[in-house]
C-alpha cells in the first residue's frame, strides 16, 4: 500500500512538471506568434520608409549610400505636390465640418434622446456600415441628374466617412462630463445652447480636437471616395499614386508615402497624448 | 422660481434645442447617403443602354447575366472564396493579437495599441503599396530568399492571388483586433479567475470562458473583415493583375470603362445582400444566450 501512494505520488508530481512544461511551451510558441504578427504588421511600412532614401530604383542598399534623391524629386514632380496640397484642402474641409456636425450629432444623441440613445448611436454609424464604393458610387449617379459641382460632391462624400469616426469619438469625451454641471448652469439661467456652448464645449476639447484630427487622417488616407469622385483638376494623393503604381514602380512612390507616414504617426501620438488613442477610436 | 418670464424667441430657441443638433445629420444622410444608394440600388432593375446609361423598363435581366453567365458567376465565387480566407487568417492573427493586448498590464499597452492602429491611419493606398515594395522581384523578401539559398532567381509573387491575400490580411487586421479587444475587456475577469478557482487549468479556462464569450466581437469582426474584403479594388487590382479578379475591380470597370451603370449597380447589390445577410447571422449570434 505504502509503496502504491508513493508511486501514485511520483506519477502526479511528474504530471505536474509536464503540464507546466507544455504550459511554459505554450506561452513561447504564442510570444513568437506575437512578435511575428508585429514583423507582418510593420515590416510594409518601414520598408516603405527605407526605400525612399535608396540611392536608386531597389530597395536594398547599404546605409553609407542612402539618399535623398527620391525627396527631390518628389518635389521637383508638379503632379505630386498638387495632388499633396489637394488632399491637405479637402482633409482640412471635411475635418472643420465633420467636426462641427460631429459635436452637435454627438450633443444630441447622448444628451437629448433618452431611451432612444443607443439607436441614435447606430444610426450615426450608418456611413460606416456601408461599403465605401457604395457611398461613392451612388454620389457619383447623383451628379449625373442634380446641379452641383463634382467638388461638392467630394466633399460630402469624405464628410460621410469621417462622421461615424467624430460622432462615436466626441460622445464618448462628452459621457466622461456630468450631465449635472449643465443642470446646474441652467438652474442659474442659461439656456440650453448656452450652456452646451459655455460649459460643455470647453471640457470637451481635447476630444473634439482629437476627434478632428482623426477626420483629418480619415480623409486624406481614402481611396474609394475619390475614385470615382475626383475630376482632372481635382486628384487627390491616394488616387494620383494609385494611378501611377498602376503603371510603374518608383521610390518617389515611397518618398511620398514616408511624408505621409511620418504626418499620421505625428498626429496619431497626439492625439495619444490628448485623449488616447483608445478613447478617440472607441476601443 | 424664475426671475422674468423667458422671453417667445427663448423659449422657440429652447424647443427647437434637439431637432437643431439633431437636424444637420439627418438631412445629410437623408439626401446624400440613403436616398442616392436607394436610387443607385434601384438602377440594377433597369435596362441597360450605350446610348442613356439607362432605360425605364424594369428587368431582371442584370441578376440573371450576374448569377448564371460563367465570366461572373467565376468572379463572384472567387471574391467569396478569397474573402472567406482572408477572414479566417485575420481571425487567427487577430484575437492572438487581441488577447496579448488585453492579457499585457504594463504601460507598454498603449505603445504596442499604437502600432496596431497605426498601419490601419497611414490608409489602404500606403500598405498596398508596402506589399508592392516587399513582393517585387527586386524586393526585399527575394533578396532575403536568394540570400540564404532557397531560389537562384527571383521569385514571381506580384500578380498573384497569394499576394492579394497577404496583403489584404495586413490591412484588414487592425479591423479584427479592436472588436475582438473590446469583447475581452467588457467581460467580467472573477469569471475565468472563477474557472481557475474551480479547478480549469488556463487553457481550459480559456477555450470554455474567454473565447465563448468573446463571440460578439469575433463575429462583428468577422462581418466588418468579410465586406471591407468583398470590396477591396486597390489592392485587388495593384497586387492581382490581371490574374485575380474579384467583384471591386468588376464594378471599376463595369461602372468607368463601359459605363454599364445596371450591371455594375447589380454587383454592387450582391455586395450589400452580402453585408445585410452577415450582420442578420451576427444579430441572432449574439443575441442567444451562451
Amino acid at each position: 500500500m505504502a509503496t502504491d501512494s508513493i508511486a501514485l505520488g511520483a506519477l502526479a508530481t511528474r504530471n505536474v512538471e509536464l503540464r507546466q512544461k507544455a504550459a511554459s511551451a505554450r506561452r513561447w510558441v504564442f510570444s513568437i506568434g506575437i512578435v511575428l504578427l508585429y514583423v507582418f504588421l510593420l515590416l510594409p511600412i518601414l520598408v516603405v520608409v527605407v526605400s525612399s532614401f535608396s540611392p536608386d530604383q531597389s530597395n536594398t542598399y547599404a546605409l553609407s549610400q542612402a539618399s535623398l534623391r527620391w525627396y527631390r524629386e518628389f518635389v521637383a514632380s508638379d503632379d505630386f505636390v498638387n495632388a499633396f496640397k489637394f488632399s491637405l484642402e479637402l482633409a482640412a474641409v471635411a475635418a472643420v465640418v465633420a467636426t462641427a456636425i460631429g459635436f452637435v450629432t454627438a450633443y444630441g444623441v447622448t444628451r437629448c434622446l433618452g431611451a432612444w440613445r443607443e439607436t441614435g448611436q447606430a444610426l450615426s454609424m450608418l456611413p460606416m456600415m456601408v461599403p465605401h464604393i457604395l457611398i461613392s458610387l451612388s454620389l457619383l449617379l447623383l451628379l449625373t441628374f442634380l446641379p452641383i459641382p463634382e467638388l461638392a460632391a467630394l466633399v460630402i462624400g469624405h464628410v460621410l466617412i469621417c462622421l461615424p469616426f467624430t460622432i462615436s469619438g466626441i460622445a464618448a469625451s462628452l459621457e466622461g462630463i456630468e450631465p449635472d454641471l449643465e443642470r446646474a448652469a441652467w438652474t442659474m439661467g442659461a439656456s440650453r445652447w448656452c450652456a452646451m456652448r459655455e460649459i460643455v464645449l470647453p471640457m470637451a476639447a481635447p476630444g473634439v480636437l482629437s476627434a478632428a484630427i482623426f477626420a483629418f487622417v480619415v480623409s486624406f488616407g481614402d481611396v474609394y471616395i475619390a475614385m470615382f469622385l475626383s475630376g482632372p483638376d481635382m486628384t487627390t494623393l491616394p488616387i494620383q499614386i494609385y494611378s501611377y503604381v498602376q503603371w510603374q514602380s518608383s521610390p518617389v512612390i515611397a518618398a511620398i508615402t514616408t511624408v505621409q507616414i511620418v504626418m499620421i504617426v505625428l498626429f496619431g501620438l497626439f492625439i495619444e497624448r490628448l485623449v488616447g488613442l483608445r478613447a478617440a477610436m472607441r476601443i | 422660481m424664475r426671475a422674468a418670464q423667458p422671453s417667445v424667441a427663448s423659449r422657440i430657441a429652447e424647443r427647437a434645442f434637439a431637432p437643431a443638433l439633431l437636424g444637420p445629420v439627418t438631412l445629410l444622410y437623408l439626401a446624400f447617403l440613403i436616398a442616392p444608394i436607394g436610387y443607385f440600388l434601384a438602377v440594377s432593375l433597369l435596362k441597360y443602354s450605350a446610348s442613356a446609361m439607362y432605360l425605364p423598363s424594369v428587368t431582371l435581366e442584370n441578376y440573371r447575366r450576374l448569377l448564371f453567365d460563367g465570366y461572373y458567376r467565376q468572379i463572384i465565387y472567387n471574391t467569396l472564396r478569397m474573402a472567406a480566407v482572408v477572414t479566417v487568417l485575420s481571425l487567427v492573427g487577430g484575437y492572438a493579437l487581441a488577447y496579448f493586448l488585453f492579457r499585457m498590464k504594463s504601460r507598454w499597452r498603449s505603445i504596442l495599441m499604437f502600432l496596431v492602429i497605426a498601419p490601419l491611419m497611414t490608409g489602404v493606398i500606403v500598405r498596398t503599396y508596402g506589399w508592392i515594395v516587399l513582393l517585387g522581384s527586386d524586393g526585399l523578401i527575394n533578396w532575403l530568399l536568394q540570400l540564404i539559398g532557397l531560389t537562384s532567381g527571383p521569385v514571381q509573387m506580384l500578380d498573384t492571388e497569394g499576394a492579394v491575400i497577404v496583403a489584404l490580411v495586413h490591412i484588414m487586421l487592425p479591423y479584427m483586433v479592436f472588436p475582438i479587444f473590446s469583447s475581452l475587456v467588457s467581460q467580467d475577469p472573477h469569471l475565468a479567475q472563477a474557472a481557475g478557482t474551480l479547478g480549469a487549468g488556463s487553457t481550459r479556462s480559456f477555450f470554455e470562458v474567454t473565447l465563448p464569450l468573446s463571440r460578439s466581437g469575433m463575429v462583428m469582426g468577422s462581418a466588418l473583415v468579410f465586406t471591407l474584403t468583398a470590396g477591396s479594388i486597390v489592392t485587388p487590382s495593384l497586387l492581382g493583375g490581371k490574374n485575380v479578379t474579384m467583384i471591386g475591380p468588376l464594378i471599376y470597370q463595369l461602372i468607368l470603362s463601359t459605363f454599364n451603370w445596371p450591371l455594375g449597380a447589380a454587383v454592387a447589390a450582391l455586395l450589400v445582400l452580402c453585408q445585410l445577410l452577415l450582420i442578420l447571422f451576427y444579430f441572432r449570434k449574439t443575441r442567444r444566450g451562451y
